[in-house]
């Protein structure tokens, strides 16, 4: 405890100089433009964002991109409560009840409880994740090849579980994504893989070009095959930000409980923060003495889901930072960045560079306080970023990523690889795969094939050493155990069809 | 369910879910690609991993997979492939084509200029009047941050 304490002390320390409160507040003021603006998620803002923090120290430049992560969840919310269009994924279930209340003239109360359940959320995750990151590391030192693989398999297989839809094809887009990261020079020795002869591919496809590609691009195609539809903004002045003592009190458990469930899930690879906050929802209605109030304007239909995905926005940082395992892809491109920086992320991040460690964590509690403080008195710039219409904003993410795509290496070969990857996106989603687990897959490889290689040669060839290694074998059953509990209920539902034929 | 539906349940079309099966198939042959890249990669020697094994793994792998939701989209219902649109896809993917060719030769003001007007393109609802000083102030925004903020190292204009 008292460690912590020295720990936290540094990581303040770090986190308050001057030029990191102002990247902090830059990444959330950016973050939160982007939660803002509808079409463009988190994972394509941070790669299109990625190159501009190439000159900054690495600690400065992680503060600023997590800033970015959580601004972007909680700039969602404002778009959910005041034009029912979520600006994220993860606020989708907030326009169900913050809309109707901002019908009801309540916009105010709505943003209040969603700041002050984001912030009250940000607090307890960024306290766990300061309290679990040194005894995780501590574990995390302990793991040999076999237990990291089958560490991996679990995280690809609660990505199965959590991705929505069709079991067998979430299983496919993963394996598609682990055979995309071979492409490039084995590690080993030496000689390029899956190039087809082309010298650019010799060093891989980056990982931000094709999240650029994937989510960026293939977004805007899609995009543009509905037509845009203006929607009713709410009108008038937001009066009223103060929440009324009934709101706190009937707010105070939902916010407790999604931050909760937000932090459990945030740890958890492939979900993060859209599962916890459909899932801190679901829960809400659940337990309610009266569900039918949900819908129609619940105040703990906002402040649950807003405090899950910000719980869960910070604690998807664990595996990050102590086993060195992206949970997402948002956590793959913080890799890319510290791999940019000259960091090897891992365990070792926490003993050799305690600095950028603590100090990461701490400045996430700042940047949840920033958004309380700026936000509020902010939501009528926002409301206004709202009426630019997606006819203009969308060629300028195109030029954004292009740019940004051509910076990372200066070579016009990515920015072609990420129009390619748009179009490949854009199929994807078309057939109804999707690309986040595919991306999951894509980070993991690497990682996974020289886990097995090194497993391999300790056990000397023998394939029995991942079940013959008890923490190995637990996290392979727990593995196999999801899916098939994920396989259930698509066979029964074939059953079902083959009866009523 | 009525009788009509129950016969084209049974006697219906082959494949009863086209979108499924194609994305299936375009797996299984993307694995075959990758085996026929991978042909020349050292396998295992012993109990070494060699360059070729995880790549043939994984793609043998992908290839079961995408069978199985090959196999899937044949005996289980669901949705049509769908339209494609044309216009939204071409233009866009050719804004960033053009931005690939032309930031050697051109530079990056009159490159990131032309891609956004050819991206513009792309969208029905874009009006030419407000398109175009758009770009151009968007290109002065983008120039000003990438290479004189961010020090991109990259020609402004074809002459510099």
């Amino acid at each position: 405890m008292p460690d912590l304490l020295t720990n936290l002390g540094l990581g303040f320390a770090v986190a308050l100089s001057p030029i990191n409160v102002a990247l902090c507040l830059t990444g959330v003021l950016v973050g939160t433009l982007v939660g803002v603006l509808p079409g463009i998620g988190p994972v394509a803002s941070i790669a299109m964002l990625l190159p501009l923090t190439f000159g900054l120290p690495p600690t400065g430049a992680l503060i600023m991109l997590a800033g970015i992560y959580y601004g972007a969840q909680y700039g969602g919310s404002t778009t959910s409560i005041l034009v029912n269009i979520p600006g994220e994924a993860s606020s989708v279930v907030t326009t169900l009840d913050g809309f109707q209340m901002a019908r009801n003239g309540r916009a105010g109360a709505a943003l209040a409880i969603a700041a002050i359940g984001s912030f009250a959320a940000g607090t307890l995750s960024t306290a766990l994740v300061a309290a679990l990151g040194a005894p995780l590391t501590a574990i995390a030192l302990l793991f040999g090849s076999p237990e990291y693989f089958s560490l991996m398999v679990l995280g690809l297989a609660f990505a199965v579980v959590l991705a929505r839809g069709n079991v067998v094809k979430a299983v496919a887009v993963i394996l598609l994504g682990l055979l995309l990261s071979m492409v490039g020079t084995d590690p080993q020795t030496g000689v390029p893989r899956l190039a087809f002869g082309m010298p650019e591919l010799f060093d891989g496809v980056g990982f931000v070009v094709i999240a650029m590609g994937v989510f960026g691009f293939a977004d805007i195609i899609r995009n543009l095959e509905a037509p845009r539809h203006q929607q009713a903004i709410v009108q008038g002045r937001i009066s009223g930000l103060m929440p009324t003592a009934k709101d706190l009190k009937g707010s105070a458990g939902a916010i407790a409980r999604g931050s909760v469930i937000g932090s459990l899930l945030g740890i958890l690879p492939g979900g993060g923060a859209v599962i916890s906050s459909f899932a801190a929802y679901t829960l809400e209605k659940r337990i309610a003495r009266d569900p039918s109030r949900f819908g129609a304007g619940a105040i703990e239909g906002v402040a649950a889901p807003e405090s899950a995905n910000n719980a869960a926005a910070q604690t998807s940082f664990i595996p990050l930072l102590t086993l060195g395992i992206p949970g997402n892809p948002v956590m793959a491109l913080m890799i890319g960045a510290m791999t940019i920086q000259g960091i090897i992320p891992g365990p070792q991040v926490m003993t050799k560079q305690p600095e950028l460690f603590w100090g990461l964590i701490a400045s996430m509690w700042i940047g949840n306080l920033l958004l309380v403080v700026i936000n509020l008195p902010l939501v009528g710039i926002w409301v206004k970023l709202l009426r630019v219409p997606y006819r203009l904003m969308f060629p300028a993410i195109v030029a954004f990523c292009c740019i940004g795509a051509y910076s990372i290496n200066n070579s016009p070969f990515d920015v072609v690889l990420a129009g390619l990857f748009g179009l490949f996106g854009y199929w994807l989603v078309k057939h109804d795969f999707e690309p986040a687990p595919m991306m999951l897959g894509y980070i993991l490889g690497p990682l996974m094939e020289e886990s097995l290689r090194r497993a391999m040669l300790i056990s000397r060839g023998d394939v029995s050493v991942f079940v013959t290694r008890p923490v190995s074998a637990g996290l392979l059953a727990l593995a196999l155990l999801l899916l098939v509990v994920a396989l259930l209920p698509m066979v029964r539902r074939r059953r079902q069809q083959v009866f009523v034929e | 369910m009525g009788a009509s539906a129950r016969q084209a349940g049974r006697g219906g079309p082959l494949i009863r879910n086209p979108l499924d099966f194609f994305g299936g198939i375009a797996l299984v042959a993307i694995a075959l690609v990758a085996f026929w890249g991978a042909r020349d990669l050292a396998g295992s020697r012993g109990i070494s991993f060699g360059p070729g094994t995880a790549p043939r793994l994984f793609a043998g792998l992908l290839a079961v997979a995408g069978g199985a939701v090959a196999v899937l989209g044949l005996v289980a219902g669901g949705g049509g492939v769908g339209r494609y649109p044309v216009r939204g896809p071409v233009l866009v993917t050719a804004a960033i084509l053009a931005f690939a060719a032309m930031i050697g030769p051109l530079g990056l003001a009159l490159s990131t200029f032309i891609a956004i007007l050819v991206a513009a393109a792309a969208s029905p609802e874009t009006r030419w009047r407000e398109a175009v000083p758009f770009a151009a102030a968007l290109t002065l925004f983008c120039t000003l941050l990438f290479r004189y903020l961010v020090g991109l190292a990259v020609p402004v204009w074809p002459w510099s």
